[in-house]
């Protein structure tokens, strides 16, 4: 029988199939076969058996990249079949990151990419879509949202127009320009996205701070560790880890603090999970929810949600007692510690334990493991960072660091884990308000007087509005024009109702990404952009380490790359921007970033570099600040926190503490898994996790219904039972724009990091009818 | 160190280094089904079977280099015996777990062709032998199938075909050692033994998280991919989980 008859014969008995290149997909097998078509199958398959091993590899092209999603930034080789121009399937490499190793996002999360749903050509905002809203019932609130719904194609495309890169373009310049010359460069503001590579992240902040004229750039750093790098700079006046995360190995004592480490940095979650295994490292966790990683831990603490400064001075007070402290270290290489002491001193774990939920004896045990390692290593995620005092944590965990002296040798270090995949490079190439490449600072006459001179334009002395303050200004109408690259603050930021209201309030706003997101409703010009297996470029990891992600597919239709877009907008606004390649780019912006210096695409190679690479044929500096600290004296600075409750207290009206996150299976506003099959098919909505008693109080059970309301607005989703829990706390991840967790967070900010409290705020949870 | 020779060349490897990884060193591909350099040798398979001047065979993968020893890693007897091991894997092997998508190589299946091994399955279904076809569920030619060795079709992302699986422990090592997932393990005896996932739970209803490791490391068809279809047309479609991949 021919594979042709074959088909015709299952399809007759009512077997659904489908060809995927020489195999067969066959649903409702079971009845259907007789010994006839049995035999017929199998010699289907014999065929396939003389090509057994690696012969369906062998017509695939290998490539040689990284992962798009989390900042670990695992090494993958992608097998493409150029035919159809499609990835089939990922493998991990060997690299000093990952071994080879993959989680569930790297290995099946890359068909995003092959999505009908892909932008391909440029889209102009209709005249009947004026006044400028919200276009579909959802984003509107109106309408409940459907389950598993991302943005409503049908709804939303009859709004725009398909028009041609030219004019796209133009409209897009001549309207920011329009802004600029009657507003002033101050109303205008980009967005650009810790997704795209390095090259792109420069050019984006060239871009605004050359050619629109302001500092008004930001990223979604703000939104993770801007307070961790914050308190970083203050104190060890390095915002990046000072150790690479694999060096847990050589660690005796692990923190983890606020990281759900399995879910969010899951390769590196095994590096840990296995030093603990070894039985050489001890790992100690504290976290409100209990974790996986607790499951592994030696000293699991589950505190209240934002108690961190209570629990960790109550650390430091117990360290200081009891001398497990290195006076050396202290003497030699730090300052400020009396100040530190004078303020911990007040914090012994009996006042620590009223405030943070644990036992005061388990407090000093810990405190006491972590003070007698030899060599400790601190990670810490948004848990720590999300906060109105997430500088004031991550203060206490450095002061933890420089107190015990673990930092700059192997085996200890601070690690803040960073969550996209490149927001370490975006922010290293200047896509911050107040700095330009490489941290320095625009306030600064002298770095500015440089970047002038590169730039061959006169720049904005002023630091520019963070990503919250930038739509608090549109809001106020401070900001008029804006250009977002693939960032999606709809869902992303604080309090959409907010949201909602500034985006409408922009006179005008081109969105570049590569579906059609709820922020892009908002836009008057969308530009259809290239994923990252599209295009080729550099990303930085969270151990520094800059990898080259290289071209694995062909953009759809008219799709365009990030970089080459952004010149276009500049060149059409009378600031040329022209480069061959994204090489080029490389190297005008380590030329301009002394710690990236040195660094290439060619000794790049394939496993990328660490910076700083003082020597381009090693491997670069794994660990930083063994002799001294790049602050002004040289030395490590203890900034004393003192305890600060939350800004919205749980009352009798709003009973929950409210924390968010993520689901090991999704990414963000969920516009690339939730287009991946196996990702979905995983995880395809939200659930709510609580208590089982506090379920049980409310009378609903697991899976039912229920509404979640805070003072900001409310989502309805089904509750799921976890003993993981504290009871009084409720955790919803923010994928799910059908249950958007940021209609229901607070846009308080922390002062210094400027980054909002996505981890507190106080909901009701009832029964939905 | 510790001076050797493997089939006359001699090498040099540090204390505690095993034959094969001396052999690697020579540019000499022992073949090895349980063995991956990245986890900690076994030696269940036996594949890796070399000669040392003693009676018995060793193997190489978890036998220590020793000063002096000559090994010999190819030679007829060493031949037959890898050929007689393969066939015994291969005897209740279903062929359709062959040519299943697969992120690692079918090793197994591979070995087969390169040693020239035959197996029951393959000679029935090709037609030589005249024989019937083997169910899956019903005992054939005195060799127990079907004994609770089922397919596990339950993972979105993973088909687990228990009847293709050696027990070479290579999924069990990956899941716990390299991930530390801890979810694998082996549960049953005898020939009813099979690898696990949880307490024996269906590999979706464990507490897998989809890392693929195992499937990765997996040198049969027992663990493969069921990646090959469609995206979802929609995020709120079915996410097409029904298809079997033949
Ligand atoms: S751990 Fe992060 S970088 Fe590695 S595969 Fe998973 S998402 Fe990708
Ligand atoms: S896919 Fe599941 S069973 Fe396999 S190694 Fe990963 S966690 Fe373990
Ligand atoms: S590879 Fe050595 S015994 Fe299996």
């Amino acid at each position: 029988m021919t594979t042709t008859t074959l088909l015709g014969e299952l399809k007759k008995r009512g077997v659904k199939v489908r060809r995927r290149g020489e195999r067969l997909l066959l649903r409702d097998l079971h009845g259907a076969l007789t010994p006839e078509l049995r035999a017929a199958i199998d010699a289907h398959r014999e065929e396939l058996l003389a090509t057994l091993d690696g012969a369906e590899r062998s017509t695939l092209r290998s490539v040689d990249s990284v992962c798009p999603y989390c900042g670990v930034g695992c090494a993958i080789r992608y097998f493409v079949d150029e035919a159809e121009d499609r990835i089939r399937y990922a493998d991990g490499r060997e690299s000093p990151v990952n071994h080879e190793r993959l989680c569930v996002k790297g290995r099946f999360g890359f068909d995003y990419t092959s999505h009908p749903d892909r932008l391909q050509t440029p889209l102009i905002r209709k005249e009947s879509a004026y006044p400028k809203g919200p276009l579909s019932t959802e984003v509107r609130g109106e309408r409940k949202r459907r389950p598993g719904g991302l943005v409503d194609y049908d709804e939303v495309l009859p709004h725009f127009r398909e028009a041609t890169w030219e004019e796209a373009l133009d409209l897009a310049a001549t309207r920011l320009v329009e802004i600029r010359d009657r507003d002033g460069s101050g109303a205008l503001a980009g967005f650009g996205s810790a997704k795209c590579s390095n090259e792109e992240a420069y050019l984006f902040q060239k871009l605004v701070r050359a050619a629109f004229g302001t500092n008004n750039v930001d990223h979604c750093t703000r939104l993770c560790h801007a307070s961790s790098v914050t308190a970083l700079l203050e104190t060890i006046g390095s915002g990046a880890v000072t150790n690479v995360f694999g060096d847990v190995q050589n660690a005796d004592v692990a923190l983890i603090a606020g990281s759900n480490t399995t879910g969010n940095h899951p390769v590196a979650a095994t590096f840990i999970k296995q030093a603990r295994k070894s039985g050489r490292t001890k790992l100690i966790v504290v976290e409100p929810r209990r974790i996986q990683m607790a499951d592994h831990a030696d000293y699991f603490l589950q505190i209240d949600s934002g108690t961190d400064v209570a629990f960790y001075n109550s650390w430091m007070h117990v360290l200081i007692e009891e001398g497990l402290i290195d006076e050396a270290y202290i003497a030699e290489r730090t300052e400020g510690f009396e100040e530190l002491k004078a303020v911990v001193a007040g914090y012994s774990p009996e006042v620590a334990a009223g405030i943070c939920g644990v036992e005061p004896g388990l407090i000093r045990e810990a405190a006491r493991t972590f003070g007698r390692a030899e060599r400790a290593m601190i990670f810490w995620g948004m848990g720590i960072s999300q906060h109105t005092h997430g500088t004031d944590n991550s203060r206490c965990l450095i002061s933890l660091a420089l107190m015990t002296g673990n930092i700059g040798r192997e085996g200890t270090g601070l690690h803040p884990l960073r969550g996209q995949n490149n927001v370490q490079g975006a922010s290293d190439a200047g896509v911050i308000p107040m700095v330009y490449p490489d941290y320095q600072s625009v306030a600064d006459p002298a770095v500015r007087e440089k970047f002038e001179q590169a730039w061959g334009v006169e720049l904005d002395a002023k630091p520019g509005l963070t990503v919250v303050e930038i739509m608090g200004a549109a809001l106020d109408g401070v900001i008029r024009g804006m250009y977002m690259m693939g960032e999606n603050p709809f869902l992303s930021d604080p309090n959409v109702n907010k949201v909602r209201k500034a985006l409408t309030n922009l006179e005008f706003l081109v969105v570049q990404d590569i579906f059609l997101t709820e922020t892009a409703e908002f836009a008057d010009v969308i530009l259809p952009a290239t994923t990252f297996f599209e295009k080729s470029g550099t990303y930085t990891n969270t151990d520094r380490r800059v990898q080259v992600g290289r071209k694995a597919l062909q953009p759809p239709g008219g799709a365009r790359q990030d970089w080459e877009i952004t010149c276009e907008i500049g060149a059409r606004m009378g600031y040329p921007m022209e480069y061959d390649s994204p090489e080029e780019v490389f190297s005008e912006f380590t030329a301009l970033a002394p710690s990236y210096a040195g660094l290439t695409y060619d000794n790049l190679g394939l496993t990328g570099k660490l910076w700083p690479c003082p020597d381009p044929s090693e491997d670069g500096i794994q660990v930083l600040f063994g002799d001294r600290f790049p602050t002004a004296s040289g030395r490590g600075k203890f900034v004393p926190a003192e305890f600060a409750p939350a800004k919205e207290l749980p009352d009798e009206e709003y009973p929950f503490v409210l924390n968010t996150g993520r689901r090991l299976e999704h990414w963000h506003t969920g516009t690339m898994t939730r287009r991946s099959r196996a990702l979905h098919a995983i995880r395809p909505g939200p659930v709510v996790d609580m208590h089982p008693t506090d379920l049980e109080a409310l009378g609903v059970e697991d899976g039912e219904l229920v509404e979640v309301a805070s003072r900001r607005g409310s989502i309805v989703l089904p509750a799921a039972s976890s003993d993981r829990m504290l009871r009084g706390a409720v955790f919803i991840p923010f994928h799910f724009r059908e249950a958007a967790a940021n209609l229901l967070t607070i846009d308080e900010l922390d002062p210094a990091g400027k980054i909002p409290e996505y981890k507190f705020c106080a909901v009701r949870v009832s029964p939905a009818s | 160190m510790i001076d050797l020779t493997i089939d006359g060349r001699a090498v040099q490897v540090p204390p505690g280094a095993t034959i094969w990884e001396a052999a690697r060193l020579l540019g000499i591909d022992l073949p090895v089904l349980c063995h991956d350099p990245r986890l900690e040798p076994v030696g269940v398979c036996r594949l890796c079977l070399v000669e040392v001047g003693e009676p018995k065979l060793t193997a190489a993968c978890v036998r220590g280099a020793e000063d002096g020893m000559e090994v010999r890693t190819s030679s007829e007897r060493l031949e037959v015996c890898r050929r007689g091991l393969v066939e015994l894997l291969l005897s209740d092997y279903p062929i359709d777990a062959s040519g299943r998508p697969k992120t690692g190589s079918d090793a197994l299946l591979a070995l087969a062709s390169e040693l020239g091994a035959d197996w029951p399955d393959r000679r029935s279904r090709s037609g030589e032998t005249g024989e019937a076809p083997r169910s899956r569920t019903e005992p054939a030619g005195g060799i127990p199938a079907g004994q609770g060795r089922p397919l596990d079709g339950t993972s979105k992302v993973i088909f687990v075909d228990h009847q293709a699986c050696i027990l070479c422990d290579r999924c069990i090592r990956g899941c716990d050692d390299l991930q530390v997932n801890e979810v694998m393990g082996r549960t049953g005896k005898g020939y009813q033994t099979r690898i696990a996932f949880d307490l024996d739970a269906p590999m979706g209803e464990s507490t897998c998280v989809s890392c693929g490791e195992c499937e990765k490391v997996c040198p049969t068809g027992a663990l493969s991919l069921r990646v090959w279809e469609e995206p979802p047309k929609d995020a709120a479609g079915s996410g097409n989980t029904g298809w079997e991949v033949l």
